[in-house]
């Protein structure tokens, strides 16, 4: 009987860990400057962590099942770049199309790991190479910004509904779709069932490889969304304008509790990590830190997270 | 002809043999290469371009070494450019510049060479003790490496004076400059840990099976942190070249490097999977990644389109050098 308390003790502490943490950080922020605690300034703090939080659920999907994908930023770069350059000519349909090409190149380097059984983050890392190089022929090299015209269109993206702005609701969209992708369909038990124990999966019958393939297609998909909105709210495209935002967001997801080995996760824990991210940058922000700096804390931040999630039963040796 | 004792004892001869056609095959597209594009432009095979050839991958050749030792162990490191900018950001400060009134010379070099394998050192301790993945571990001291650099600087350039320094991009002998020279003096360095020390004969042991090598008595996990701190001094080596490349340190030195590397070992038909490659692969496959964007520039195909075509390198690589029946799962 203790031993099963002994064992679930510390299992319920991790899972309300990054919670508390989140509602510590923001008391302690709150108690140093009393402004972070207005309503204005919460709903800037929603805006600004919808784009990092749309980029951490793709990503989601793809950890849960013990992958990762490494071309997340390159492909919102890339979907800004197509925004900034096709919107005066096809309107809205410029974001389908930027969505619709994060589809595709999620399509691509699912195939390519599971196809040609080249390791995730290889895939990964060789597909954002490839994006990246796409987005600065694409543009030229140079960030482009949108006219006044083409920022008509972006209202969706920088308007507010009875004072909440767009991107929050956007964000809210996202969370319902992906909760549901991944807590109420048979897709989402399959990642978890791979996560947990891939040659189990195989072996009751699930078409492992489809299920990946899939992941990775959401997670370039929803990266694009990311980079659709974040052309809307800084009004420019740019190859490089997403680069910064590929350790947070992999940051938020493991912060958030999911485990890097797979098989442990969910989108609230996603959710949850977005918003610990936000709050720890606005904290350094108020504390003088410079934003590249900044990178040094996500950077122990990451290794700690890991460090704390991983279930260490499921690899017994560590590469 | 009759088999050598050696052949007859291995189990699969013939599995043996085409192994060994694989690893000769990255030295055919490397020679396949040099012939097309000389055949397109002449200028290719000038003694001008083969120092420029060289000049290039100087950097990319230090950085895989310490990147294949990693590799060899079946290991990954992502922390490159993180090591190689924080190393030309200091070293910039150290010694005689622009900023500061530091004029460290030598002195500065060995600090900064102690920070990579500071760096390195922290990479493995982090790796083995927390048995966190070496790709998470790395990804966080990448940014952690880069943030230093960045705090170090608060957003300027340092430019460099120091005589010696710049000379080893600058000054020449028998034609090719010194920096080429520490590169190679690095590759004899990583030929004999290689196959000379017993750190060597480790790990290709961890690489080809981690299970059987602790079963005979290796401390793996000194082998995997000497390792890393191994790696992390080349990178610094790499560190250096490229300040004294550019005169100068900044905090984007170390842009895209990361990627150049992994493709030089990969392209240079090291394996991922671990046990399989050399430090002279890696010299092929650096050769390979240098001509080919070298070709490209003589032939008037801008530069950010060879991002591109590294990527498709990486991953033509991977999938043709895997031992796909020895992994069911890939992950």
């Amino acid at each position: 009987m203790q031993n099963i308390f002994a064992r679930l003790g510390p299992d319920k502490l991790r899972q309300w860990l990054p919670l508390a943490t989140l509602v510590i950080l923001v008391a302690v922020v709150g108690v140093m400057q009393p402004v972070f605690l207005e309503l204005s300034t919460l709903l800037q703090l929603a805006s600004d962590t919808a784009v990092l939080f749309i980029l951490a659920t793709g990503v989601t999907f793809v950890i849960m099942l013990g992958g990762i994908d490494l071309s997340i930023q390159s492909m919102a770069s890339l979907a800004s770049v197509i925004v900034a350059l096709t919107v005066a000519r096809y309107g809205y349909g410029a974001f389908v199309l930027a969505v619709a090409v994060g589809a595709l190149a999620g399509l691509l380097s699912g195939l390519a790991h599971v196809r040609l059984k080249v390791p995730s983050f290889i895939a990964t890392l060789a597909m954002g190479g490839v994006l990246f190089s796409t987005a600065l022929v694409s543009s030229k090299e140079r960030s482009i910004t949108l006219g006044d015209v083409d920022r008509n269109y972006q209202t969706w993206v920088t308007g507010t509904v009875f004072g909440v702005p767009n991107v929050i609701i956007i964000g809210l969209i996202v969370l319902a779709i992906a909760h549901t992708l991944q807590a109420h369909t048979r897709f989402g038990r399959y990642s978890a069932a791979i996560g947990a124990g891939e040659p189990a999966a195989y072996a009751s019958g699930v078409k492992v490889d489809r299920q990946k393939v899939f992941a990775y297609v959401l997670s370039a998909t929803f990266a694009a969304l990311a980079g659709v909105i974040l052309a809307g709210r800084l009004a420019s495209g740019s190859p490089t304008l997403a680069a910064e935002l590929l350790l947070p967001s992999i940051a938020a997801v493991v912060v958030g509790g999911t485990a890097i080995t797979g098989g442990v996760g969910s989108i609230w824990r996603t959710l949850v990590g977005a918003l610990i991210i936000s709050v720890v940058r606005i904290g350094m922000t108020f504390l003088g830190v410079n934003i590249f700096a900044q990178n040094i804390v996500f950077g122990a931040v990451l290794i700690a997270a890991v460090a704390i999630t991983i279930d260490r039963s499921k690899i017994p040796i560590v590469k | 002809m009759t088999a050598t004792p050696e052949e007859l004892a291995s189990p699969q001869p013939r599995r043996a043999r085409r192994w060994r056609v694989a690893s000769w095959a990255p030295v055919m597209v490397l020679v396949l290469l040099c012939i097309i594009i000389t055949f397109i432009n002449p200028n290719f095979m000038t003694f001008g371009n083969l120092v420029r050839i060289s000049q290039s991958a100087m950097i990319p050749l230090v950085l895989g070494i310490g990147a294949t030792f990693i590799i060899l162990m079946g290991s990954i490191d992502l922390s490159v450019e993180g090591v190689l900018t924080l190393g030309a950001v200091m070293l910039s400060m150290l010694v005689l510049n622009g900023a500061n009134a530091n004029d460290y010379g030598i002195v500065g070099v060995f600090i900064v060479l102690l920070t990579g394998a500071a760096v390195g050192f922290i990479n493995g301790v982090i790796h083995v003790r927390l048995k966190v993945p070496s790709f998470m571990a790395t990804l966080g001291t990448w940014f952690i490496g880069v943030g230093i650099a960045n705090a170090l600087l608060g957003g300027m350039a340092t430019r460099i004076n120091d005589p010696w320094i710049r000379g080893l991009a600058v000054q020449r002998f028998l034609g090719f400059p010194w920096g080429v020279w520490l590169a190679l003096f690095c590759l004899a360095v990583a030929l004999v840990i290689q196959n000379y020390t017993r750190l060597g004969r480790y790990i290709y042991a961890l690489g080809g099976g981690e299970e059987l090598a602790a079963l005979s008595g290796i401390s793996t996990a000194r082998v995997r942190i000497t390792t890393f701190t191994l790696a992390g001094i080349f990178y610094a080596v790499g560190g250096i070249l490229a300040a004294a490349q550019l005169g100068l340190g900044n905090a984007q030195i170390g842009n895209g490097r990361l990627f150049t590397t992994i493709t030089a070992v990969v392209v240079g038909g090291t394996s991922l999977s671990g046990g399989q490659g050399s430090v002279l692969q890696t010299l092929v496959g650096v050769l390979i990644v240098v001509v080919l964007s070298n070709g490209m520039v003589l032939m008037g195909v801008p530069p950010s389109v060879q991002i591109g075509v590294q990527g498709l390198m990486i991953i033509a690589a991977v999938a043709l050098s895997m031992d796909r029946k020895l992994m069911r799962i890939v992950k």
